[in-house]
């Protein structure tokens, strides 16, 4: 359920009674032809949503909040679990912490958490919304998101693959996993963790606590995974290149 | 007027046309060649120069032989080149092995014996308006134009798994459009077959089909080379 023109409106009336349109356009970076095309449509999107409103210096959170749709967001979140932190550490990074552990030149002696820890780089990364549905699953989530939003298990899936989310999805996912709901709008990439209300520092210290078996073991998950991808990816340039030597 | 006969003509020279450059260059003439194959054969099919050329062979005819022969032709080179492309090894042993060589040399046989059963007397595009002889003619005619899409229908139906699976794989839009739109002429080729017993009243609906066979194979093989431009590893 997108957020309609009209509700919309109402909300940019309240937000900036004396801007217009166009000024709306120039500060928050939005195209004018693009919320012209929302606003005939009748939909439009929640990343517009949050241009505007971190352009007018509101928090995003709430100007979300303030939509039927996301009115959830207001009553106080519960802090994302150590699975759901884990999950928005990109790859590599994971990968920087494995080996700052385990090897003194790197600053590291291979005692659990004894290391200074490289700097984390801000969710979303280039398999957030994957690693995030993941670390909330408890095996019948996708069931549970399908029955509640009427969304195939198929076209969920396709979504998470391209590493893509809706921001309804996203939030029917959260509600279904019984997590925050801000969960999902950070590792999709809609709000930073900053404006979800995350503590600073969270990252790091759920990556902490965890021990060099676990960090490992996660950090395998990730790079097969990773691999795999790679590896169709390849295949297909592969397969690409092939029917243009042929057909091209 | 022509319609269908005219607009395959015009779409196979631009397509045609299109190509020039990369054939100068030396770039997939095994295309090209299909692609000037498929636009003589679009030629033959218009009544105006089909006449002319046929007056000048005799008027018997034997032109539409001739371009059914073409035919088979461009198909072969399209089943051997589209089953390297995408790789499908079975389809390119069923094309070029013994199931291909049997099919291609029976359809070459019945085309040319139906043809000969035929009085083929009196130039006319498409075989439309030959004299009757007596009721002879009529009983042999589907069964000439028949085995004039038995061959192209074979290699369609081989290659049309194939075709599926990449247009619905995960590759790059306009391949899994070009694969789509070949797909399309391949699936309409395969139907002109049985299409070609359809009653006489059915013959702008047996040509719509005929005339989207050669478009999805010509507008198909054009996708494919426009998938390639403006790539890095295009050129």
């Amino acid at each position: 359920m997108p957020i309609s023109a009209k509700a919309f409106q109402d909300w940019l009336h309240q937000a900036a009674p004396s801007a217009s349109t166009a000024d709306i356009c120039r500060i928050s970076g939005i195209k004018r032809t693009t919320l012209a095309q929302q606003l005939v449509r009748g939909k439009v999107t929640e990343t517009t949503v949050v241009s505007i409103s971190r352009a007018l210096g509101l928090s995003p959170l709430a100007a979300l909040a303030s939509f039927e749709q996301f009115a959830e967001l207001a009553s106080p979140a519960p802090p994302p679990t150590p699975a759901e932190l884990v999950s928005q550490v990109a790859t590599m990074d994971l990968l920087r912490v494995v080996i700052s552990r385990s090897s003194p030149v790197q600053g590291g002696d291979g005692e659990e958490g004894g290391s200074v820890l490289p700097a984390l780089s801000p969710a979303p990364h280039a398999t957030s919304v994957r690693n995030w549905v993941d670390a909330v699953d408890d095996g019948e989530l996708r069931h549970r998101v399908s029955a509640a939003t009427g969304v195939a298990p198929q076209n969920y899936s396709a979504q998470l693959t391209a590493n893509r989310l809706s921001p309804e999805l996203a939030f029917a996912t959260a509600r279904a996993a019984g997590v925050g709901l801000t969960g999902g709008l950070v590792a999709t990439g809609l709000i930073t963790e900053d404006e979800a209300g995350w503590p600073p520092g969270a990252k790091q210290s759920a990556l902490e606590a965890l021990s060099n078996g676990e960090l490992t073991a996660l950090a395998g998950e990730r790079l097969q995974a990773l691999g795999k991808s790679l590896r169709r990816q390849e295949q297909e340039q592969a397969q690409t290149e092939k029917i243009w030597e042929h057909l091209g | 007027m022509a319609i269908l006969q005219w607009g395959t003509l015009i779409i196979c020279s631009v397509v045609l046309l299109l190509r020039v450059p990369d054939a100068i260059r030396g770039r997939n003439r095994m295309v090209f060649g299909i692609l000037v194959i498929a636009t003589l054969c679009s030629l033959l099919s218009v009544p105006g120069p089909y006449a002319a050329i046929d007056v000048a062979l005799g008027g018997w005819n034997v032109t539409h032989l001739i371009l059914r022969l073409l035919v088979f032709a461009a198909v072969l080179l399209i089943g051997l080149q589209v089953a390297k492309g995408l790789a499908d090894a079975r389809g390119y042993r069923l094309v070029a092995g013994p199931p291909g060589r049997w099919a291609l040399a029976a359809s070459v046989v019945a085309v040319v014996a139906a043809f000969s059963l035929m009085d083929t007397r009196g130039s006319s595009a498409g075989l439309l308006d030959i004299a009757d002889n007596a009721g002879h003619n009529a009983v042999v005619a589907p069964f000439y134009a028949a085995a004039g899409r038995t061959y192209p229908g074979f290699v369609s139906v081989v290659l049309l798994p194939a075709l599926v699976g990449t247009a619905t794989s995960h590759l790059p839009r306009m391949v899994r459009a070009a694969a789509f739109l070949t797909a399309l002429g391949a699936v309409a080729t395969a139907i002109s077959v049985p299409a070609c017993f359809a009653p006489g009243a059915w013959l702008l609906a047996q040509q719509s089909v005929n005339y989207l066979a050669v478009l999805g194979y010509v507008l198909g093989l054009c996708l494919f080379w426009f998938s390639r431009l403006g790539t890095k590893g295009g050129r």
